[in-house]
């Protein structure tokens, strides 16, 4: 009774459009069909940047992880006076605009940006180098977009090792890799598939910073889903990223219920 | 009996499909501290739960009073439950707690203050009447909970486990103290508990139940001297219970001759009960303790362990070693199934 | 053991660098004394922050979102406290399936609710942009709003409102009486939460917005295809600092950060 207007709000708000618009995909000419897929990926455009999409969002998470697990370990090890501070800076950046947040990086890669700035004064180059709309720019402001829900997921993680584990490994003579790989790892894995499918999913469906820092030169599924109805009043190619992009989500949220629940 | 207060017909209880309690019957009468004691799972809980009405029964009629509650909502029975986790509103202080459901009534503020000073006072917490429950201990949270029930005037004030989340010390206190609460104000007190000897200590009949029936209701004298099942000897200290068969002793694990014959088909003991050192048993030690005024053995016999007390000023015989010992037939308790 | 601490500050300092890093420079960057987006700032002065409050669209704009933060909060707050409430002390009959319905906005992209509420709801219905804009941002915050009040209700026993119900109480005064003052924390912090979400939200108010209506955050992005001046900087500057001033008001002030 009581969750019900949430449920039906939820419903008429959310599902009931959303489920239109996936199920326009598949009834091209008034029938069913899964031609709109076959004429999506048809398209070499799409192809590219439906594995550009997949290649970033692997290598966000995954650069994510690396960063993470480093900072992670030595936020746990911080006295705890010092760790508050420390975990608080690494949440912050959650609290402030995807805008504000990536248009730091036009300052820092811009034409007179800081890194231009540098290049042009030590000679390396004569002309600015052009360092947004690139890959490269759409990776780094992805990672800072994504790295604070890794690093929250793996701490919590880590907060949960039982305090000697690592001490009393390190005297029965494991090396630092063989403590990695045989407890922190295992003992983390929770963490880790937490906070890879929130920043792979994040990765994915992020919108801003792929606009700023990408443009049209590198579009990702989500710059691709904008241009095609805004340009083309595209909705089929629409309705096909968008079903992309949900099960791309939907199977990282299973993969992480799945593990999550094997371990318990 | 018509002096019944709390009348409990046929009682049946179920959540969803699982029947928790089938078929109750139980009279408490007016005044009077009952217990309703078993192991968790034996539906102590849920019937309490019933008579507070915050479970309304599968079928069965629930009588106070004279009066049919059976479907009368739990905000209009007038009875009390002090809760295992005592319940305090975290946001009210121990004056506020206590006032709360006089509040709701809408009584003048000078009688709201009077009586909530008076229920206060009565479970001995005078000068506490600011503190926010997270500022007092477990001990003064249940004094709490009590008075906010007391005050409310109830007709039954249901308890449940009152004594489980205290420690020894306070539990021997808040024992005497629940005891001097109801001979103060003569409530009909039901507490729900697990502990035998809290039951023991504490009531005026003890309910026994498992699987949601009544196996045994009496005094406590009564339920400890003259248990009559196995589950409530078992309960009440008999530890060693055995089966008698054509006149021997029989366990799981073997059997002895001894010649008993009695109408009942076993025979429980208390470790006091059982005469170690001479006897027609043989038993080997395996564990002995010191226990003050006496010395627990445990032996293993070929009717599998047995629990023995022995003086101490018996001569101690060492782990591992034979001693004789005897089951006496004037000592056993003729139980039933 | 001095080695180890040296590199562990290494470590944290690069990685804070990196996220933190950006925000310093991008308040230098608005307080250029120049006219064009650059790092090092050609002179410092406080121009841009100064100019961004003469804007006329930015004023319009941030008028709207911090209405849609508000409303749209304290609407998805009236929806969502009785059903965290049900769901968490009540088996309901597909209470998993309401759980997924009400969490779906979350894991569902933002861009595809934005695109799907215009097509099928928006313009059928023939909406106007505020209402849509309302509508989807409840949406949005719902999901958070149950989650957060949830966790705050996991931690207030049931037995609570049974006492109070014995005490003479109806459900529905326990509620007000007893639940609602001992989750009024967890509220707040879902209230903020949602806000800042709503506040910072771009990808469901993109197709969404229409000609003259447009979330801040909306309007800064296409005032950025138009030119590069500091004013965006700036203005990111400053919606950081409000943003950082709240949480950290709310985590003094409530401990926000055990709700969320």
């Amino acid at each position: 009774m009581l969750a019900l207007p949430a449920a039906v709000f939820a419903c008429l708000l959310f599902l009931v459009p959303v489920m239109i618009l996936l199920s326009e995909a598949f009834r091209m000419d008034g029938s069913w069909s899964l031609q709109g897929y076959v004429d999506f990926f048809a398209k070499p455009l799409n192809r590219t940047v439906f594995l550009r999409t997949l290649k970033l969002g692997v290598l966000v998470a995954g650069t994510a992880a690396i960063i993470g697990y480093a900072a992670a370990f030595c936020i746990v090890n911080l006295p705890a006076r010092t760790r508050g501070g420390v975990f608080g800076l690494v949440v912050l950046p959650l609290m402030i605009s995807p805008v504000a947040r990536t248009y730091a990086w036009i300052v820092i890669l811009g034409r007179t940006g800081i890194v231009n700035n540098a290049i042009v004064g030590l000679g390396l180059s004569d002309t600015p180098v052009r360092l947004l709309f690139t890959e490269t720019a759409v990776f780094l402001g992805l990672l800072q977009l994504f790295l604070p829900l890794m690093i929250i997921s793996l701490v919590s993680a880590m907060e949960n090792i039982p305090r000697d584990a690592i001490p009393a490994a390190r005297v029965l003579g494991a090396s630092w890799v063989q403590v990695f790989f045989r407890i922190i790892l295992p003992l983390t894995k929770e963490g880790l598939v937490v906070g890879g499918t929130l920043v792979f999913t994040g990765a994915l469906t992020a919108y801003i910073t792929p606009a700023i820092l990408g443009g049209s030169k590198v579009l990702m599924l989500e710059t691709l889903l904008y241009q095609r109805v805004n340009v083309a009043n595209d909705f089929v190619s629409a309705s096909v990223i968008a079903m992309i992009l949900i099960v791309m989500s939907f199977s990282a949220n299973l993969v992480l219920k799945r593990l999550a629940s094997a371990r318990t | 009996m018509s002096d019944a207060f709390v009348r409990l017909s046929d009682l049946t209880l179920s959540y969803g499909k699982s029947v928790a309690v089938p078929d109750l019957n139980l009279d408490i009468r007016e005044g009077e501290l009952i217990a309703l004691l078993g192991p968790s799972g034996c539906g102590k809980t849920t019937t309490m739960r019933a008579i507070a009405g915050l479970l309304a029964p599968t079928s069965g009629r629930i009588v106070i009073d004279g009066r049919d509650v059976t479907r009368l909502s739990a905000n209009k029975r007038g009875i009390g439950l002090v809760f295992q986790s005592y319940a305090l509103f975290p946001h009210l202080n121990a004056f506020e707690n206590v006032a709360f459901g006089l509040r709701l009534q809408k009584l003048p503020q000078a009688q709201i203050r009077a009586r909530t000073e008076a229920a206060i006072a009565t479970v001995g917490l005078t000068g506490f009447e600011a503190r926010k429950p997270a500022e007092m201990s477990g001990g003064q949270q249940q004094r709490v909970a009590l008075a906010r029930s007391l005050v409310m005037e109830p007709k039954v004030l249901l308890l449940d486990e009152p004594l489980s989340n205290l420690d020894a010390r306070l539990r021997l206190e808040m024992r005497i103290e629940l005891q001097r609460v109801q001979k103060a104000t003569g409530v009909t007190m039901v507490f729900v508990t697990h502990d035998q000897a809290e039951a023991l200590a504490m009531a005026d009949r003890i309910v026994l139940m498992r699987d949601g029936k009544i196996v045994q209701l009496g005094t406590p004298a009564d339920l400890y001297d003259r248990p009559e099942t196995a589950f409530a000897a078992g309960f009440m200290g008999f530890e060693n219970i055995l089966r008698l068969e054509d006149g021997d002793l029989v366990s799981e694990h073997g059997r002895a001759a001894v010649g008993y014959h009695a109408q009942a088909p076993m025979l429980g003991w208390r470790p006091d009960a059982v005469s170690v050192g001479t006897g027609p048993l043989q038993g080997r030690v395996v564990a002995s303790s010191f226990a003050g005024g006496h010395r627990e053995y445990v032996l293993d016999t070929p009717l599998g362990p047995v629990n023995a007390n022995a003086p101490v000023s018996l001569a101690q015989v060492g782990v591992g070693e034979q001693v004789a010992f005897d089951l006496p037939l004037a000592s056993a308790r003729p139980l039933f199934a | 053991m001095q080695f180890r601490n040296l590199g562990s500050w290494l470590i944290l300092g690069a990685t804070l660098t990196f996220l933190i890093g950006p925000f310093i420079i991008i308040i230098f960057a608005g307080a250029s004394a120049g006219n064009s987006l650059a790092f090092p700032p050609e002179g410092l002065s406080l121009k841009w922050y100064l100019k961004v409050f003469t804007v006329e669209s930015f004023r319009a704009s941030f008028v709207l979102s911090m209405g849609l933060a508000i409303f749209g909060t304290l609407a998805a707050l009236v929806l969502g406290v009785p059903a965290a409430y049900a769901l968490n002390r009540y088996k309901l009959p597909g209470d998993e399936m309401i759980r997924t319905i009400v969490a779906a906005p979350i894991i569902v992209p933002g861009i595809i609710v934005g695109l799907a509420l215009l097509r099928y709801l928006v313009v059928p219905l023939n909406f106007t942009v505020t209402v849509a804009l309302f509508f989807a941002h409840t949406a949005l915050i719902l999901p958070y709003a149950v989650r957060v009040v949830s966790s705050s209700l996991n931690n207030l026993r049931s037995d609570m409102e049974e006492a109070a119900v014995l005490l003479g109480c109806s459900r529905v005064q326990a509620f007000f009486k007893v639940v609602l003052p001992n989750i009024r924390g967890g509220v707040l912090s879902a209230f903020i939460l949602g806000f800042v979400t709503s506040f910072n939200q771009v990808p469901v108010s993109l197709f969404l917005s229409g000609p003259g209506v447009r979330t801040l955050p909306i309007d800064m992005l296409s005032y950025m295809e138009i030119t590069y001046d500091p004013s965006v900087a700036a203005l990111s500057a400053l919606l950081a600092f409000m943003s950082v001033a709240i949480v950290f008001a709310a985590e003094r002030l409530l401990g926000f950060s055990r709700y969320v």
